[in-house]
C-alpha cells in the first residue's frame, strides 16, 4: 500500500530533521530514490527546483514526490505525514523548552546540534547537484549560487531566475 | 512597542494565509513582516525566541512556528488553523506548478532551465551551510562534526538513521566537556 509507505517514510523523516528539511535532504533523496524508487535522481532536482520556485515551505517538495508516487491522495498524505510527528513533538516540547531555558543540559544540546544541522545542509547541497554520473556543470552553478547568497542582498527568486537561465545554457 | 495578538480564529488563518501567499524566496522574511511589522502579533524578540525554538526541533521550522503559536493563542484549534492557513495556498501553488511542469517536462530547454534552478536551490544550502558554520567553525570539534557529517552522509550516503545518533551522542559529549 503505497500511501502506507509514504505516511511511514516521511513520518520518520519528520523526526529525523534537526534545524529543519535542508538537513534531511540527503536522507529524502536516499529513500526516495535509491530505496523507494518513486522518483530518478534526474527528476528529484527538478522537482526540488519546482518547490524552491513555488511560494512557500521548502517542505512542500514532499508533495511533489508523493503527487508523482500515488497521485493527490499521495501530495496529501506526504505532506501531512512530513509535519505530524513534528508537530505533536513541537506542541509537547514549546512549554517545557521555556521551563528549561536555564539548564546546562539544553545548552549542550543546542551546542551539539549545530555542526551537526551544518555538516547535513552541506551533504544536501552536495547531494542534490551530484547526480549519478557527476556534473561539473551541476557544481558550477551551485558554487555561483552560494557565491551570490553570500553576497547579495536581493530577494534569492532574483538568483533562482539566474540559476534558471545558466541552465538554459549550458545543460 | 503595544502587541495585539489575532482576537479569533479567522485572524489567525488570514494571516498565516497572507504569510504562506507571498512567501516567494522563502518563507521566514515574510513571516517576519506580517507577523511582527503588520499585524503586530509579537514583539521582535519574542518572534526571534520562537523561529530559535522551531530551528532546533525536528522538521519544517515554520511549519513548527505555526504549531507553536496557534497553540499559545488558540489552543488545539489554533494550531490546525494557522497550519492549514500557511500550507493551503503554497500546497495549491506548487501542484499547479508541478502540473504545469510534467506537461513540458519532454521539453530539453525546460529540463535544462528546471535542473539549472535545482542546482541554484542546492547552492543556497551550500551558502546556509556555510553561514551558519561561520560562526562555529573555529572549534576543532565543530569541524570534525561537520566534516564527519558531510562525508558519511553526502559522499559516503550512509542512512542518517545511522548518523545522526551517533553524531548527537559525540556531540553532547563534547559540549558537555566545553569542547563545541
Amino acid at each position: 500500500m503505497i500511501l502506507v509507505d509514504l505516511a511511514v517514510s516521511f513520518g520518520l523523516l519528520s523526526l529525523i530533521a534537526f534545524g529543519g528539511m535542508p538537513s534531511v535532504m540527503p536522507e529524502m533523496q536516499r529513500l526516495v530514490v535509491d530505496v523507494k524508487g518513486w522518483t530518478t535522481h534526474a527528476e528529484f532536482i527538478q522537482l526540488f527546483a519546482i518547490a524552491q520556485a513555488a511560494p512557500g515551505p521548502n517542505v512542500l517538495i514532499v508533495s511533489l514526490i508523493g503527487w508523482r508516487a500515488a497521485g493527490l491522495a499521495g501530495a496529501i498524505v506526504a505532506l501531512l505525514a512530513v509535519c505530524a510527528p513534528a508537530a505533536v513533538l513541537s506542541w509537547w516540547v514549546a512549554d517545557l523548552w521555556e521551563r528549561f531555558k536555564d539548564s546546562p543540559w539544553r545548552r549542550a544540546i543546542q551546542r551539539a546540534i549545530a555542526p551537526l544541522v551544518v555538516g547535513l545542509i552541506l551533504a544536501g547541497g552536495y547531494v542534490l547537484c551530484t547526480p549519478a554520473t557527476p556534473d561539473w556543470r551541476l557544481w558550477a552553478i551551485a558554487a555561483a549560487s552560494a557565491t551570490a547568497f553570500l553576497t547579495l542582498k536581493v530577494n534569492p527568486l532574483w538568483i533562482l531566475g539566474a540559476g534558471g537561465a545558466a541552465g538554459a545554457f549550458l545543460l | 512597542m503595544d502587541v495585539t495578538p489575532p482576537r479569533n480564529l479567522r485572524e489567525l488563518f488570514t494571516g498565516f494565509l497572507a504569510i504562506g501567499a507571498r512567501s516567494f524566496g522563502g518563507v521566514l522574511p515574510w513571516a517576519h513582516r506580517t507577523m511582527v511589522e503588520e499585524r503586530r502579533w509579537l514583539t521582535q524578540a519574542d518572534f526571534a525566541e520562537t523561529i530559535g525554538l522551531c530551528q532546533f526541533l525536528p522538521g519544517p521550522n515554520i511549519g513548527n512556528a505555526s504549531i507553536v503559536l496557534g497553540k499559545r493563542w488558540f489552543g488545539l484549534a489554533g494550531s490546525i488553523v494557522a497550519f492549514l492557513g500557511l500550507m493551503a495556498l503554497p500546497f495549491l501553488w506548487v501542484m499547479a506548478l508541478g502540473i504545469l511542469y510534467l506537461e513540458w517536462a519532454s521539453h530539453p530547454v525546460v529540463r535544462a532551465i528546471v535542473t539549472g534552478v535545482g542546482a541554484t536551490g542546492a547552492g543556497f544550502f551550500i551558502g546556509t551551510a556555510l553561514k551558519l558554520g561561520r560562526a562555529i567553525v573555529k572549534r576543532p570539534a565543530a569541524l570534525v562534526l561537520i566534516a564527519g557529517c558531510f562525508i558519511s552522509v553526502g559522499i559516503g550516503r550512509v542512512s542518517m538513521l545511522v548518523v545522526m545518533p551517533l553524531a548527537a551522542a559525540i556531540g553532547i559529549f563534547c559540549a558537555r566537556r566545553g569542547w563545541l
